[in-house]
């Protein structure tokens, strides 16, 4: 695979052919901060040319690959300090769930990208997964915050999951 | 397991968009090895993720690309810094270094694997026919020395000090019928030597008789067209004559005296 190989033309065209969708991804876990969403970006296309041989075709797409890492990547800097502190305003911790569900529908407004997609789900589900996917919590952490079983927690989100499965078809 | 209720569980999309514990992701991957059709609705779920992906895509400010390119040792062209044909300068490029050395390797490569291909079906093709060849030869040498292994074997019998040999003579109703058996007396083996036996209707056949103590016995049927050198018929211990006569094909239980062709006495009897 010339990727692999670290081919220069090869990596170019990687970027022009996937750098808006995995954007839009970032842009929906970074919220309102275009400027450090664009870094989150481009860390994460760096990560890529430098990971690249780590990339096992047998356990999915390029594309799945590279979508789970701007993932990691937007919910680290999502957690990391420095952006916690800078979003001191915001919900205290012990109030996170009140404060997703807020935000859920706060952002009804300019819902991009697979949040369209969780519009279509029930409140409870919606939440979890926004939680999970967007925000990065563990199921454990979840449960813990909201005060129900994990058992539950789990399958919310496989059902939410499922019911994803169904509206991108 | 259930595989269905598997793929219908949520795992597929928990395991491709990095939900999945890592427990999960251990059994996931270690089911995508035993089941392909598990695979198989992974594959689709992640295409209709890339594609919807793809189509809620946000374009990323330009300069973003010439970071990255930077970052990771590149020159990006930069053109117009703000504008996008960066895209297009790279795949010119690509499109012009190919059309020179690159296309006269692909077209001698298909010279090559045609060539390759012609000489491969070539060799085949005699292999095949050295091959029946050889099977024909082989099969001819078999049944020659079958045939020479029989023919050493009547010589021996028929040279052996105690085979008998009995000239059958005409008798008055077929004077020139001449025959001659070879009894090997130890082995109890008969041998027939037609010399001169008319030709017979197609149902009918001359039959070998034994005479032990006036009564015939049954040696076997031949035809006077045999044109084997020497003909085995069954064996007998005992014989004071031999007798040939002719019967319907296929022989009779006991012969037809008035119809009996030649004679021939052993030198035992009297």
């Amino acid at each position: 695979m010339a990727l692999k190989e670290r081919n220069n033309q090869a990596f170019g065209f990687l970027y022009d052919h996937y750098a808006g969708a995995l954007y839009s991804i970032i842009k929906q876990i970074i919220i309102d901060n275009n400027e450090l969403a664009s870094d989150v970006l481009q860390e994460v296309f760096i990560n890529i040319w430098r990971k690249i041989e780590t990339y096992d075709q047998s356990k999915g797409r390029l594309f799945t690959w590279m979508l789970n890492i701007a993932r990691n990547a937007s919910i680290d800097t999502l957690r990391s300090k420095s952006y916690q502190n800078s979003q001191k305003n915001q919900e205290l911790p012990d109030n996170v769930y009140k404060g997703v569900a807020n935000q859920t529908t706060q952002q009804n407004v300019d819902n991009i990208g697979l949040k369209k997609v969780l519009e279509t789900l029930k409140p409870e589900h919606r939440v979890l997964v926004e939680m999970a996917y967007f925000k990065g919590y563990t199921h454990e952490e979840m449960a813990e915050m909201m005060g129900i079983p994990l058992g539950t927690v789990k399958t919310r989100i496989r059902n939410a999951l499922l019911q994803l499965r169904q509206y991108l078809k | 397991m259930n595989i269905k209720d598997y793929i219908e569980s949520g795992i597929i999309e928990s395991y491709v968009m990095g939900l999945a514990s890592e427990s999960e992701k251990a059994e996931f991957e270690r089911y995508c090895d035993q089941y392909p059709e598990l695979v198989e609705a992974r594959r689709k779920f992640e295409e209709k993720l890339e594609a919807y992906a793809a189509q809620n895509a946000v374009p990323p400010p330009p300069e973003v690309k010439v970071k990255v390119l930077e970052a990771v040792g590149m020159e990006p062209r930069i053109a117009a810094p703000s504008t996008p044909p960066k895209i297009i300068n790279m795949e010119n490029q690509t499109d012009r270094r190919s059309s020179g050395v690159p296309k006269f390797l692909a077209a001698a490569s298909i010279v090559l694997l045609i060539v390759m291909a012609y000489l491969y079906f070539q060799t085949r093709q005699e292999n095949n026919d050295l091959s029946s060849a050889n099977d024909r030869l082989r099969d001819k040498v078999n049944e020659t020395d079958s045939i020479m292994k029989k023919i050493v074997g009547e010589q021996n019998a028929i040279r052996d000090s105690n085979t008998l040999v009995v000239n059958m003579v005409g008798t008055k109703v077929a004077p020139k019928s001449s025959a001659n058996v070879y009894w090997d007396s130890a082995s109890a083996k008969v041998y027939l030597v037609v010399k001169n036996m008319p030709q017979l209707p197609s149902d009918q056949q001359y039959q070998l008789w034994a005479l032990i103590d006036g009564k015939p016995k049954d040696l076997g049927v031949f035809d006077a067209t045999d044109n084997k050198v020497i003909l085995q018929m069954k064996n007998t211990q005992k014989a004071q004559a031999f007798a040939i006569t002719i019967e319907k094909k296929g022989g009779s239980p006991s012969p037809t005296l008035e119809k009996m062709q030649s004679l021939g006495k052993t030198m035992v009897t009297q």
